[in-house]
């Protein structure tokens, strides 16, 4: 096959189901007399892609409607001045996403419009596929395998020929089960009766558990596994089948689990000959500490060979201990069950190379199939844990320091039951789940979700080991040791009224009745406000919620921000939820934005409550202390370019705070520096008449202003009036 | 050859805090770095002035970054404060090309300057660590700082992408450089904490417990002076120590310098002020 036959097929994947789907394209391209190319959107460069004729696209959506990783810099390149012309390449795009996010399947529809803009043909019409992706995702691939296979070596597609293309690849397949077993190469079929029924029979769930993992691996061997339970199946409903596992377990002495008693009934009294055509293998589930073990198992193996079904792989009987084994059973039995024809027919020389081939085929990292979790052990490091402790009973506080040699790997969360365990039954902290909120602790005033976090990752590596600081979370009353009281947060969020009362919105027609919408801009931007792990964390974030009781918190602050700008809010609401925030609980009593920003996802509530802080001052037009101070700093820097402290602090603390200052003497350690060094005596002339003005280390009454002071004025004409 | 920059010297460095102005001359001089002054560069607005309108603070650090940028030059300051507000600023424009255009709209008109991103900020304590070298730095000490020193760093620097190859939460950079200068670092937890400068005229009760809570914890852990890296924190520090102490009830004597005072008096400069600040050490206190 020449180049000229050449088909593009690239993949822009998160999880592992848009490079799967790749693949089988990849596998089915040759029927339609197509020589694929499978390549990752991280494989390739943007100028390569003008060079093909045909190009096929899986894209999936990551997040809120994101390129997947491994697509992100080509869809940058894609975007830059300078990206290729696609005239003369046919393409389709398989869009993967999930309906439940708001931005469906946008990563899809990106390359679509763009392949397009490009000047592109699309030869078949792009097709978004929801979470269950595989039969819309099939007729996608063999509709437009067929179209591109009509696309002639010059690059033109002859829609006349789409059906001509379609009887030869079918004849193609029709033919495939009996050349597989010539050819060299392994390809697991795809086509005629790939059923696979897995019967299970399970008394403590075990067996169930099992059928249901099997099923999910057949696919990847080409099976299409339904998972049957023993209570109730028809026996006879077997005949005709051609690939049936049996994962069954023992009860009592040798008993047959309750779900399979009838099942068994019926097939001891079942003619021979009943399963005749039918390939098996039997798993067996058991302990070895009763006499007769994985006897149930073994009954089902001897029946259904009796019944005229051919074994194909030999029994296994598993221990308590069955997880590894099991999993061996599993390899085998799929591989040969892979290795039966449409026809039943059973070609054993392929099974080695099935296995081979999916153990070849492995290259993604484990837990890309969504359904395992990748294992990742690390070395020991020598750590030295400091703890705080609190007793309530004593009122005495104090921190406990043991130094010691931990796995790398293990999460924090454990590392303090592994204490608790072993060294000090004492120690209080809150359990949970590795994403439990209220497990929440600070690492080296980090907050953190202790459970989330990784010993080797809590801090840099220093000396050859780590030194910790474990301290509860700030802003919360200590209970004992790192576990906080909540209620206060809670309260406080209670007091802030946070359910919605929603306005009457018109709404869009569709034929499914009248649905709400709401701008996309405007709903990232909620959905960033609102998707916190953490409050607890949140609210501890602020360093000024531990100094300020009333202070409501950047967590019910963000939270009430979100809801004041939510669409559907009743306007009275809305007033409402201002009158919380201008309050002086309210965003006022943040001191200190940039200790919010530092913590994980700070920043975004960090934007947030900087435009909520912005509203409040502009509904209190620049009143009162924080108005004032704020409106003045901003003042004082057109007038100069610099900022002046004297007009500050006269203009916001007017003479009643400025006469304060002299008694608690603050004023006094402006003129002296205290504590800090040198510095010329008198500042300017106001020394000499309105003293302590322009003493010491006083703040400046005049500025000089910076170079080029005009450009300023010029920048606060343009931007903000008001000033 | 000297290392070039940019120099924005904080927010109050020409007003309350002249000390850090002063210092930074002899001292950038010993250190080998050569500083051209960004004579038009306004304050950075020190989290202030996005209160009242982000973007206007955004166009007036684009102004500041786009001399930089004319000078071919990174910008260096001594004031933590002025880094974070700065290099969040910096950040912002760079990642979102949309804005800068908006930006640069404004700049070109006003100004006829154009920002186009290559410039950075930089904290003299990272210049030091990471450019410099602390075994340039051991061998230029004439007066060693033999003295139990707090090393206070702030919330404004302390973020991701803005403090060098330092950790963000476990910072060590300054207890180095303390080490370095012959002093003895104290391990305290309320180093990166906030006392609350951006709010001190509008939020001062919460801003006094804030600031007794850092210096009180500096003195529980046994330290006899505080180093700061930020001007404005420096000053509430130091001049509202008593204050705080009034309010909270709460032990706040401790004498509070800049790091650029304390790096000059180490490499031998100003030596009548550094025997000031000796005497200082040994009769403050409770």
């Amino acid at each position: 096959m020449s180049d000229s036959r050449s088909l593009l097929v690239l993949f822009g994947s998160q999880s592992g189901n848009a490079e799967d789907m790749a693949s089988q394209i990849g596998k089915a391209a040759s029927k339609y007399g197509l020589e694929a190319i499978v390549k990752g959107m991280d494989e390739i460069q943007i100028s390569d892609l003008s060079s093909h004729k045909r190009i096929m696209i899986c894209c999936s959506t990551w997040g809120e409607g994101e390129q997947p990783d491994n697509a992100e810099d080509l869809w940058i390149s894609a975007n830059s001045e300078g990206s290729p012309s696609m005239s003369g390449v046919n393409f389709s795009v398989l869009a993967l996403g999930d309906t439940s996010y708001e931005l469906f399947c946008e990563s899809g529809k990106e390359w679509d419009s763009w392949l397009e803009a490009k000047g592109g043909y699309r030869i078949s019409d792009r097709v978004d596929c929801d979470v269950d992706y595989e039969d819309p995702a099939k007729s996608w691939m063999d509709e437009t395998l067929a179209r591109m296979g009509a696309v002639d070596d010059s690059g033109v597609f002859q829609e006349n020929q789409v059906q001509q293309v379609k009887d030869n690849a079918s004849g193609a397949l029709s033919t495939q089960t009996t050349s597989a077993a010539e050819s060299s190469t392994v390809e697991i079929s795809t086509e005629g009766d790939r059923s696979l029924v897995i019967l299970f029979g399970s008394q403590s769930g075990n067996a169930e558990a099992l059928a249901a993992k099997f099923a999910k691996q057949a696919s990847g061997y080409g099976l299409e596994a339904e998972v049957a339970d023993m209570d109730g199946f028809d026996l006879t409903s077997l005949s005709g089948r051609k690939r049936v596992l049996i994962v069954c377990s023992t009860w009592g002495e040798g008993e047959q689990p309750d779900n399979a008693e009838e099942l068994w009934i019926k097939a001891s009294s079942a003619p021979s000959g009943l399963l005749d055509g039918v390939n098996f293998s039997v798993l067996a589930l058991g302990d070895t500490s009763y006499e007769l073990f994985c006897e149930s198992g073994k009954e089902w193996d001897n029946k259904f060979e009796q019944l005229g079904a051919t074994r194909l792989v030999a029994r296994v009987d598993c221990d308590v201990d069955y997880d590894q084994i099991s999993q061996e059973w599993a390899e085998n039995a799929l591989a040969a069950m892979a290795a039966v024809d449409g026809e039943g027919v059973f070609h054993e020389e392929m099974v080695l190379a099935i296995k081979e081939s999916m153990t070849s085929g492995a290259t993604g990292a484990s837990g890309e199939d969504g359904f395992t979790v990748p294992e990742i052990k690390s070395e020991s490091i020598s750590a030295e844990i400091s703890i705080f402790r609190y007793d309530p009973n004593t009122s005495t506080t104090g921190k406990d320091t043991w130094v010691c040699a931990l796995p790398g790997h293990m999460s924090i969360l454990d590392v303090l039951r592994t204490i608790k365990s072993t060294q000090d039954g004492s120690l209080t902290f809150r359990d949970g789940a590795v994403d439990d909120p209220t497990t929440a602790i600070s690492i080296n005033g980090r907050h953190v979700l202790p459970g989330n976090l990784r010993l080797e990752s809590s801090a840099p590596l220093r000396n050859g080991g780590i030194s910790i600081s474990l301290e509860p979370l700030n802003g919360f009353e200590v209970i004992r040791d790192l576990a906080v009281e909540h209620w206060d947060l809670e309260s406080k969020r209670e007091s802030s009224k946070p359910w919605m009362s929603s306005v009457t919105r018109q709404g869009l027609s569709t034929p499914q009745g009248a649905l709400g919408s709401m701008n996309p801009l405007i709903a990232s931007k909620l959905h960033s406000m609102m998707d916190i792990h953490s409050y607890p964390i949140l609210h501890a974030s602020s360093d000024a919620t531990a100094y300020s009781d009333d202070y409501y918190g950047p967590s019910i602050i963000s939270q009430s921000w979100a809801r004041r700008n939510d669409p559907r809010t009743a306007p009275s609401k809305k007033r409402e939820i201002e009158q919380l925030l201008d309050s002086p609980f309210g965003i006022k009593a943040e001191t200190d934005f940039s200790s919010i920003r530092r913590q994980g996802k700070g920043s975004f509530i960090h934007d947030a409550l900087l435009d909520c802080k912005t509203s409040t001052l502009a509904r209190d037009g620049f009143t009162g202390r924080h108005g004032k101070h704020v409106w003045w700093y901003t003042f004082t820097i057109k007038s100069s370019g610099r900022v002046n402290d004297s007009v500050l602090y006269r203009q916001v603390l007017g003479p009643i705070g400025l006469f304060g200052n002299l008694f608690s003497g603050v004023t006094s350690r402006m003129v002296l520096g205290f504590t800090r060094t040198g510095g010329n005596m008198i500042n300017d002339m106001l020394a000499l008449i309105a003293p302590p003005a322009g003493l010491g280390k006083m703040p400046r009454q005049f500025n000089s202003s910076v170079k080029n002071h005009h450009e300023v004025v010029a920048i606060y004409n343009e931007m903000d009036g008001r000033f | 050859m000297a290392m070039k920059y940019a120099y924005h010297p904080g927010n109050v460095a020409h007003s309350g805090s002249p000390e850090v102005a002063e210092s930074m001359v002899p001292l950038v001089k010993s250190l080998g770095i050569e500083l051209t002054y960004l004579d038009g560069a306004t304050s950075c607005g020190a989290g202030i002035i996005r209160q009242v309108n982000q973007k206007l603070q955004l166009t007036l650090n684009a102004r500041v970054f786009a001399q930089a940028e004319s000078l071919g030059m990174g910008i260096l300051t001594p004031c933590a404060s002025t880094a974070g507000n700065l290099s969040e600023d910096l950040f912002l424009l760079k990642s979102n090309p949309i804005l800068l255009a908006e930006i640069n709209e404004v700049l070109l008109k006003t100004c006829g300057l154009e920002f186009t991103g290559d410039t950075s900020v930089n904290h003299l304590l990272h210049v030091i660590v990471d450019d410099i070298g602390l075994e340039k730095i051991k061998p230029m000490v004439v007066n060693p700082i033999d003295f139990r020193v707090a090393s206070y760093y702030g919330p404004n620097i302390q973020q991701h992408g803005f403090c060098g190859e330092d950790d963000i939460y476990d910072p060590n950079y300054m207890e180095q450089l303390i080490q370095t200068l012959g002093g003895e670092p104290v391990s305290w937890d309320s180093r990166t904490q906030s006392v609350g400068a951006p709010s001190l005229l509008s939020e001062e009760p919460t801003v006094l417990k804030q600031a007794a809570s850092v210096l009180n914890d500096a003195k529980s852990e046994g330290a006899q002076m505080i180093v700061s890296a930020c001007n404005l924190s420096h000053s509430v520090m130091d001049i509202y120590q008593g204050k705080a102490s009034q309010r909270t009830g709460l032990r706040t004597n401790i004498p509070v310098v800049h790091l650029c005072e304390i790096l000059s008096f180490a490499l031998g400069h100003y030596n009548t002020r550094y025997a000031q600040l000796r005497t200082r050490v040994l009769v403050i206190g409770d």
